[in-house]
Protein backbone atom coordinates (compact mmCIF):
# COMPACT_ATOMS: atom_id res chain seq x y z
CA UNK A 1 0.00 0.00 0.00
CA UNK A 2 1.32 3.45 -0.43
CA UNK A 3 1.14 6.07 2.07
CA UNK A 4 0.18 9.66 1.49
CA UNK A 5 1.65 12.47 4.67
CA UNK A 6 -1.79 14.87 4.35
CA UNK A 7 -0.44 18.43 5.80
CA UNK A 8 -2.79 20.87 6.56
CA UNK A 9 -3.22 23.14 9.77
CA UNK A 10 -7.31 22.58 9.58
CA UNK A 11 -7.96 19.53 11.20
CA UNK A 12 -11.54 19.23 8.93
CA UNK A 13 -9.34 19.70 6.03
CA UNK A 14 -7.01 16.42 7.10
CA UNK A 15 -9.95 14.41 7.82
CA UNK A 16 -11.78 15.20 4.53
CA UNK A 17 -8.57 14.75 2.15
CA UNK A 18 -7.54 12.06 4.30
CA UNK A 19 -11.14 10.10 3.44
CA UNK A 20 -10.79 11.13 -0.20
CA UNK A 21 -7.00 9.69 0.27
CA UNK A 22 -7.89 6.21 1.75
CA UNK A 23 -10.60 5.67 -0.68
CA UNK A 24 -7.74 5.92 -3.65
CA UNK A 25 -5.96 3.14 -1.43
CA UNK A 26 -3.38 5.21 0.68
CA UNK A 27 -2.21 4.54 4.12
CA UNK A 28 -2.25 8.20 5.51
CA UNK A 29 -0.78 10.42 8.28
CA UNK A 30 -1.24 13.71 9.33
CA UNK A 31 0.63 16.84 10.00
CA UNK A 32 -0.16 20.03 11.01
CA UNK A 33 2.48 22.24 9.79
CA UNK A 34 5.17 22.37 7.75
CA UNK A 35 8.21 21.13 10.34
CA UNK A 36 6.15 18.78 11.34
CA UNK A 37 5.75 17.13 8.29
CA UNK A 38 9.76 17.27 7.85
CA UNK A 39 9.87 15.11 10.68
CA UNK A 40 7.57 12.97 9.96
CA UNK A 41 9.50 12.72 6.48
CA UNK A 42 12.40 12.13 8.41
CA UNK A 43 11.48 9.31 10.12
CA UNK A 44 9.64 7.94 6.85
CA UNK A 45 9.51 9.23 3.39
CA UNK A 46 6.19 9.05 2.24
CA UNK A 47 5.05 8.25 -1.42
CA UNK A 48 3.37 10.88 -1.93
CA UNK A 49 2.16 14.75 0.15
CA UNK A 50 -0.19 16.40 0.23
CA UNK A 51 0.19 20.22 0.92
CA UNK A 52 -1.59 23.53 2.27
CA UNK A 53 0.67 26.82 1.31
CA UNK A 54 -0.16 28.75 4.61
CA UNK A 55 0.13 27.36 7.48
CA UNK A 56 2.41 28.58 11.02
CA UNK A 57 5.74 27.60 11.64
CA UNK A 58 6.69 26.29 8.40
CA UNK A 59 4.63 27.15 5.05
CA UNK A 60 4.55 24.76 2.42
CA UNK A 61 6.53 26.54 0.55
CA UNK A 62 9.19 26.70 2.62
CA UNK A 63 8.63 22.71 3.44
CA UNK A 64 9.04 21.55 0.29
CA UNK A 65 12.26 23.57 -0.30
CA UNK A 66 13.21 22.14 2.70
CA UNK A 67 11.83 18.54 2.09
CA UNK A 68 13.99 18.78 -1.62
CA UNK A 69 17.29 18.76 0.29
CA UNK A 70 16.53 15.99 2.56
CA UNK A 71 18.41 12.42 1.63
CA UNK A 72 15.70 10.84 -0.54
CA UNK A 73 13.63 14.17 -0.30
CA UNK A 74 13.18 13.78 -4.31
CA UNK A 75 10.67 10.56 -3.77
CA UNK A 76 7.83 11.85 -2.58
CA UNK A 77 5.53 13.36 -5.02
CA UNK A 78 4.39 16.48 -3.51
CA UNK A 79 0.80 17.44 -4.28
CA UNK A 80 0.25 21.54 -3.68
CA UNK A 81 -3.42 22.19 -2.37
CA UNK A 82 -4.19 25.81 -1.78
CA UNK A 83 -6.63 28.47 -1.61
CA UNK A 84 -3.31 30.69 -2.83
CA UNK A 85 -4.62 30.05 -6.04
CA UNK A 86 -3.45 32.60 -8.89
CA UNK A 87 -0.99 31.97 -11.80
CA UNK A 88 2.25 33.23 -10.00
CA UNK A 89 1.31 30.96 -6.39
CA UNK A 90 0.90 27.84 -8.74
CA UNK A 91 3.94 28.76 -10.77
CA UNK A 92 6.15 29.77 -7.73
CA UNK A 93 4.90 26.18 -6.25
CA UNK A 94 5.70 24.32 -9.53
CA UNK A 95 8.87 26.04 -9.63
CA UNK A 96 10.07 25.22 -6.08
CA UNK A 97 9.56 21.16 -6.33
CA UNK A 98 5.93 20.39 -5.94
CA UNK A 99 4.67 18.23 -8.72
CA UNK A 100 1.02 19.11 -8.96
CA UNK A 101 -1.00 21.69 -7.86
CA UNK A 102 -4.82 21.94 -6.27
CA UNK A 103 -6.22 24.78 -6.39
CA UNK A 104 -9.31 24.54 -2.88
CA UNK A 105 -11.53 24.28 -2.55
CA UNK A 106 -11.40 20.45 -3.98
CA UNK A 107 -13.61 17.16 -4.22
CA UNK A 108 -13.09 13.44 -4.58
CA UNK A 109 -12.74 13.41 -8.47
CA UNK A 110 -10.16 16.32 -8.50
CA UNK A 111 -7.74 14.53 -5.92
CA UNK A 112 -7.93 11.38 -8.13
CA UNK A 113 -7.56 13.45 -11.50
CA UNK A 114 -4.65 15.25 -9.89
CA UNK A 115 -2.60 11.55 -8.26
CA UNK A 116 -3.58 9.91 -11.71
CA UNK A 117 -1.77 12.89 -13.70
CA UNK A 118 1.24 12.59 -11.67
CA UNK A 119 1.41 8.20 -12.04
CA UNK A 120 0.24 7.68 -8.07
CA UNK A 121 -2.58 5.89 -9.10
CA UNK B 1 -42.58 12.39 -11.69
CA UNK B 2 -45.46 10.86 -13.14
CA UNK B 3 -44.70 7.94 -15.48
CA UNK B 4 -46.97 9.37 -17.93
CA UNK B 5 -44.73 12.84 -17.66
CA UNK B 6 -41.45 10.81 -18.06
CA UNK B 7 -42.81 8.97 -20.94
CA UNK B 8 -43.85 12.06 -23.21
CA UNK B 9 -40.55 13.66 -22.29
CA UNK B 10 -38.35 10.40 -22.95
CA UNK B 11 -40.41 10.04 -26.59
CA UNK B 12 -39.98 13.57 -26.96
CA UNK B 13 -35.70 13.21 -26.11
CA UNK B 14 -35.79 10.04 -28.66
CA UNK B 15 -37.27 12.07 -31.50
CA UNK B 16 -35.14 14.91 -30.99
CA UNK B 17 -31.87 13.86 -30.26
CA UNK B 18 -32.01 9.92 -30.68
CA UNK B 19 -31.54 9.57 -26.86
CA UNK B 20 -32.57 7.12 -25.09
CA UNK B 21 -33.52 7.73 -21.56
CA UNK B 22 -34.89 4.89 -19.31
CA UNK B 23 -37.04 4.80 -16.31
CA UNK B 24 -34.13 4.11 -13.80
CA UNK B 25 -32.76 7.29 -15.07
CA UNK B 26 -35.96 9.50 -14.57
CA UNK B 27 -33.94 11.60 -12.30
CA UNK B 28 -31.73 12.95 -15.17
CA UNK B 29 -34.66 14.73 -16.15
CA UNK B 30 -35.77 17.26 -13.75
CA UNK B 31 -31.52 18.07 -13.50
CA UNK B 32 -31.43 18.66 -16.83
CA UNK B 33 -34.24 20.83 -17.77
CA UNK B 34 -34.00 23.02 -14.52
CA UNK B 35 -32.59 25.89 -16.03
CA UNK B 36 -35.51 25.95 -19.34
CA UNK B 37 -38.00 25.42 -16.36
CA UNK B 38 -36.47 28.04 -14.19
CA UNK B 39 -36.55 30.82 -16.93
CA UNK B 40 -39.86 29.59 -18.19
CA UNK B 41 -41.13 29.80 -14.87
CA UNK B 42 -42.59 26.27 -14.30
CA UNK B 43 -42.42 24.52 -11.19
CA UNK B 44 -41.94 20.77 -12.82
CA UNK B 45 -41.42 19.17 -16.11
CA UNK B 46 -45.09 18.12 -15.80
CA UNK B 47 -45.93 21.60 -16.75
CA UNK B 48 -43.87 21.92 -19.35
CA UNK B 49 -45.26 18.68 -20.99
CA UNK B 50 -48.75 20.39 -20.46
CA UNK B 51 -47.41 23.35 -22.07
CA UNK B 52 -46.31 21.76 -25.56
CA UNK B 53 -49.27 19.42 -25.44
CA UNK B 54 -51.46 22.65 -25.39
CA UNK B 55 -49.16 24.53 -28.05
CA UNK B 56 -47.17 22.04 -29.62
CA UNK B 57 -43.20 24.38 -30.15
CA UNK B 58 -40.58 23.03 -32.10
CA UNK B 59 -38.04 25.44 -30.80
CA UNK B 60 -39.02 24.83 -27.21
CA UNK B 61 -39.14 21.23 -28.33
CA UNK B 62 -35.72 21.35 -29.88
CA UNK B 63 -34.48 22.93 -26.62
CA UNK B 64 -35.54 20.50 -24.54
CA UNK B 65 -34.48 17.68 -26.52
CA UNK B 66 -30.77 18.93 -26.29
CA UNK B 67 -30.52 20.26 -22.74
CA UNK B 68 -31.79 16.35 -21.87
CA UNK B 69 -28.02 15.12 -23.42
CA UNK B 70 -25.31 14.38 -21.51
CA UNK B 71 -22.79 17.48 -20.87
CA UNK B 72 -20.49 15.39 -19.27
CA UNK B 73 -16.77 15.53 -19.99
CA UNK B 74 -12.95 16.49 -19.04
CA UNK B 75 -9.78 17.41 -20.02
CA UNK B 76 -7.98 14.53 -21.48
CA UNK B 77 -10.81 12.06 -21.65
CA UNK B 78 -9.44 8.61 -22.54
CA UNK B 79 -6.05 10.08 -23.32
CA UNK B 80 -4.34 7.09 -24.90
CA UNK B 81 -6.42 7.63 -28.68
CA UNK B 82 -5.66 11.19 -28.19
CA UNK B 83 -2.12 10.95 -28.08
CA UNK B 84 -2.68 8.47 -30.45
CA UNK B 85 -4.22 10.71 -32.69
CA UNK B 86 -1.82 13.42 -32.03
CA UNK B 87 1.24 11.72 -32.31
CA UNK B 88 0.43 8.70 -34.91
CA UNK B 89 -2.40 9.90 -37.07
CA UNK B 90 -2.18 13.79 -37.60
CA UNK B 91 1.83 13.58 -38.94
CA UNK B 92 0.85 11.21 -41.36
CA UNK B 93 -2.24 13.00 -42.64
CA UNK B 94 0.13 16.41 -42.43
CA UNK B 95 2.32 14.43 -45.19
CA UNK B 96 -0.58 13.95 -48.00
CA UNK B 97 -2.74 17.53 -46.95
CA UNK B 98 -2.58 18.61 -50.32
CA UNK B 99 -3.95 21.67 -49.76
CA UNK B 100 -1.81 22.82 -46.58
CA UNK B 101 -4.21 21.79 -43.48
CA UNK B 102 -5.94 19.05 -41.60
CA UNK B 103 -9.63 19.43 -40.84
CA UNK B 104 -10.39 17.58 -37.26
CA UNK B 105 -13.99 17.14 -36.09
CA UNK B 106 -14.98 16.58 -32.67
CA UNK B 107 -18.84 15.71 -32.87
CA UNK B 108 -20.62 15.62 -29.54
CA UNK B 109 -17.89 17.61 -28.50
CA UNK B 110 -19.90 19.22 -25.21
CA UNK B 111 -18.04 22.27 -23.89
CA UNK B 112 -14.82 21.97 -25.58
CA UNK B 113 -12.20 19.83 -23.32
CA UNK B 114 -11.89 17.44 -26.01
CA UNK B 115 -11.40 20.13 -29.21
CA UNK B 116 -8.98 21.72 -26.19
CA UNK B 117 -6.97 19.00 -24.98
CA UNK B 118 -6.27 18.01 -28.89
CA UNK B 119 -4.96 21.34 -29.19
CA UNK B 120 -2.99 21.30 -26.18
CA UNK B 121 -1.12 18.39 -27.74
CA UNK B 122 -0.54 19.88 -31.31
CA UNK B 123 0.85 22.81 -29.48
CA UNK B 124 3.06 20.99 -27.58
CA UNK B 125 4.09 18.56 -30.45
CA UNK B 126 5.25 22.12 -32.28
CA UNK B 127 4.72 23.11 -35.93
CA UNK B 128 7.82 20.72 -37.56
CA UNK B 129 6.25 17.49 -36.46
CA UNK B 130 3.35 18.49 -38.79
CA UNK B 131 5.71 20.12 -41.48
CA UNK B 132 3.79 23.57 -40.84
CA UNK B 133 0.77 22.18 -41.85
CA UNK B 134 -2.54 23.85 -39.83
CA UNK B 135 -4.74 21.70 -37.98
CA UNK B 136 -8.13 22.95 -37.90
CA UNK B 137 -10.79 21.70 -34.87
CA UNK B 138 -14.49 22.09 -35.00
CA UNK B 139 -16.29 21.05 -32.55
CA UNK B 140 -20.15 20.53 -32.31
CA UNK B 141 -22.91 20.15 -29.52
CA UNK B 142 -26.91 19.81 -30.37
CA UNK B 143 -26.97 22.04 -27.32
CA UNK B 144 -26.98 25.87 -28.19
CA UNK B 145 -26.19 26.58 -24.21
CA UNK B 146 -23.37 24.34 -24.56
CA UNK B 147 -21.58 25.43 -27.63
CA UNK B 148 -22.01 29.31 -26.25
CA UNK B 149 -19.66 27.83 -23.49
CA UNK B 150 -17.06 25.77 -25.68
CA UNK B 151 -17.46 28.77 -27.54
CA UNK B 152 -16.44 31.60 -24.56
CA UNK B 153 -13.70 29.11 -24.22
CA UNK B 154 -13.91 30.17 -20.47
CA UNK B 155 -13.99 26.53 -17.34
CA UNK B 156 -15.06 27.48 -13.55
CA UNK B 157 -12.64 25.76 -10.25
CA UNK B 158 -13.41 22.18 -10.92
CA UNK B 159 -13.78 21.56 -14.76
CA UNK B 160 -10.18 23.40 -15.25
CA UNK B 161 -9.17 20.65 -12.60
CA UNK B 162 -10.07 17.69 -14.03
CA UNK B 163 -7.70 15.91 -16.54
CA UNK B 164 -5.38 19.06 -16.66
CA UNK B 165 -2.18 19.53 -15.59
CA UNK B 166 -1.17 22.08 -13.21
CA UNK B 167 1.55 22.80 -15.43
CA UNK B 168 -0.43 22.45 -18.91
CA UNK B 169 -3.41 24.68 -17.00
CA UNK B 170 -0.22 27.53 -16.42
CA UNK B 171 0.71 27.18 -20.33
CA UNK B 172 -2.71 27.02 -21.50
CA UNK B 173 -4.92 29.33 -19.88
CA UNK B 174 -5.62 32.63 -17.96
CA UNK B 175 -7.09 33.35 -14.50
CA UNK B 176 -10.10 36.07 -14.82
CA UNK B 177 -10.94 37.86 -12.49
CA UNK B 178 -14.33 35.95 -11.10
CA UNK B 179 -11.43 32.96 -10.81
CA UNK B 180 -12.22 31.16 -13.69
CA UNK B 181 -9.80 29.99 -16.64
CA UNK B 182 -9.96 30.88 -20.09
CA UNK B 183 -8.21 29.24 -22.76
CA UNK B 184 -5.21 31.59 -24.36
CA UNK B 185 -5.88 32.74 -27.89
CA UNK B 186 -3.23 30.38 -29.62
CA UNK B 187 -5.73 27.33 -28.70
CA UNK B 188 -8.80 29.08 -29.06
CA UNK B 189 -8.09 30.25 -32.90
CA UNK B 190 -7.49 26.77 -33.90
CA UNK B 191 -11.25 25.58 -32.74
CA UNK B 192 -14.37 26.46 -34.34
CA UNK B 193 -17.46 25.80 -32.65
CA UNK B 194 -20.81 24.82 -34.22
CA UNK B 195 -24.27 23.94 -32.73
CA UNK B 196 -25.43 20.31 -34.39
CA UNK B 197 -27.74 17.32 -34.16
CA UNK B 198 -25.87 14.07 -35.20
CA UNK B 199 -29.29 13.05 -36.30
CA UNK B 200 -29.11 15.30 -39.30
CA UNK B 201 -26.69 15.53 -42.13
CA UNK B 202 -23.36 16.94 -41.36
CA UNK B 203 -22.80 18.04 -45.22
CA UNK B 204 -22.57 21.89 -44.11
CA UNK B 205 -19.60 20.78 -41.57
CA UNK B 206 -17.51 19.74 -44.41
CA UNK B 207 -15.08 16.88 -45.02
CA UNK B 208 -12.40 15.66 -42.32
CA UNK B 209 -9.73 13.60 -41.98
CA UNK B 210 -10.40 12.59 -38.21
CA UNK B 211 -13.91 12.43 -36.79
CA UNK B 212 -13.64 12.16 -33.23
CA UNK B 213 -17.41 10.53 -32.08
CA UNK B 214 -16.82 9.71 -28.19
CA UNK B 215 -19.53 8.38 -25.83
CA UNK B 216 -22.04 10.31 -27.46
CA UNK B 217 -23.81 7.14 -29.32
CA UNK B 218 -23.56 5.51 -25.94
CA UNK B 219 -26.82 7.19 -24.85
CA UNK B 220 -29.00 6.60 -28.01
CA UNK B 221 -31.44 4.29 -29.45
CA UNK B 222 -29.69 1.46 -31.50
CA UNK B 223 -31.87 3.37 -34.44
CA UNK B 224 -30.27 6.49 -33.81
CA UNK B 225 -26.55 4.85 -33.09
CA UNK B 226 -26.25 3.74 -36.73
CA UNK B 227 -28.01 7.34 -38.29
CA UNK B 228 -25.17 9.47 -36.35
CA UNK B 229 -22.57 6.90 -37.04
CA UNK B 230 -23.70 7.12 -40.71
CA UNK B 231 -24.18 11.02 -40.69
CA UNK B 232 -20.68 10.82 -39.47
CA UNK B 233 -18.73 8.74 -41.37
CA UNK B 234 -20.22 10.34 -44.86
CA UNK B 235 -18.08 13.50 -43.97
CA UNK B 236 -14.99 11.69 -43.98
CA UNK B 237 -12.36 12.16 -46.35
CA UNK B 238 -10.53 9.83 -48.20
CA UNK B 239 -8.50 7.75 -45.68
CA UNK B 240 -9.80 9.52 -42.78
CA UNK B 241 -10.56 8.04 -39.69
CA UNK B 242 -13.11 7.93 -36.94
CA UNK B 243 -12.96 7.13 -33.62
CA UNK B 244 -15.47 6.34 -31.05
CA UNK B 245 -15.18 5.66 -26.93
CA UNK B 246 -13.15 2.98 -25.68
CA UNK B 247 -16.08 1.22 -24.41
CA UNK B 248 -17.76 1.84 -28.13
CA UNK B 249 -17.94 -0.06 -31.35
CA UNK B 250 -19.30 0.39 -34.68
CA UNK B 251 -19.23 -3.12 -35.43
CA UNK B 252 -21.89 -3.90 -37.51
CA UNK B 253 -23.78 -0.94 -38.02
CA UNK B 254 -22.56 0.55 -40.70
CA UNK B 255 -21.52 -1.56 -44.10
CA UNK B 256 -18.41 0.22 -45.95
CA UNK B 257 -16.96 1.26 -42.28
CA UNK B 258 -14.21 -0.91 -40.75
CA UNK B 259 -11.70 -0.71 -38.21
CA UNK B 260 -8.41 1.17 -39.40
CA UNK B 261 -5.75 -1.84 -39.64
CA UNK B 262 -3.24 0.64 -38.45
CA UNK B 263 -4.43 3.04 -36.11
CA UNK B 264 -6.15 0.76 -32.53
CA UNK B 265 -9.21 2.53 -32.47
CA UNK B 266 -9.85 3.96 -35.51
CA UNK B 267 -12.29 3.36 -38.23
CA UNK B 268 -11.60 3.62 -42.13
CA UNK B 269 -14.65 3.48 -44.56
CA UNK B 270 -13.66 1.34 -47.68
CA UNK B 271 -16.24 2.80 -50.12
CA UNK B 272 -17.35 6.12 -51.26
CA UNK B 273 -18.38 8.45 -48.84
CA UNK B 274 -21.78 8.15 -50.28
CA UNK B 275 -22.52 5.05 -50.88
CA UNK B 276 -21.77 3.69 -47.09
CA UNK B 277 -25.11 2.81 -46.28
CA UNK B 278 -26.84 1.34 -42.87
CA UNK B 279 -25.64 -2.03 -42.62
CA UNK B 280 -28.55 -4.73 -43.22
Amino acid sequence: MKSCLIVDDSRVVRKVAGRIVQDLRFETREASDGAEALDACRQQMPDAILLDWSMPVMNGLDFVRALRREHEGRKPVVVFCSTENDAEHIGEALRSGANEFIMKPFDADIIESKFAEVGLI
Amino acid sequence: MEETVFREIAELARKGSGQHIPPTKSYLVEARLSSILRREGLSGVEDLVAILNARPDSKLSIEIAAALTSKRTRFFSERGTLERIAKLVLPEVAKRARDGRIRVWCAGGSTGQEALSLAILINEMGKDALEDVQVEIVTTDICERTSASARSGIFGHFEIQKGLSARRMLAHFTRLDTSEWQASHALASQIGVRTHNLMQSAEGLGMFDVILCRNVITDMTKDARTRALLNAARQLSERGLLFLGETESAAGLIAGLEPSRAIRGGYNRNVDAGDLTVAA
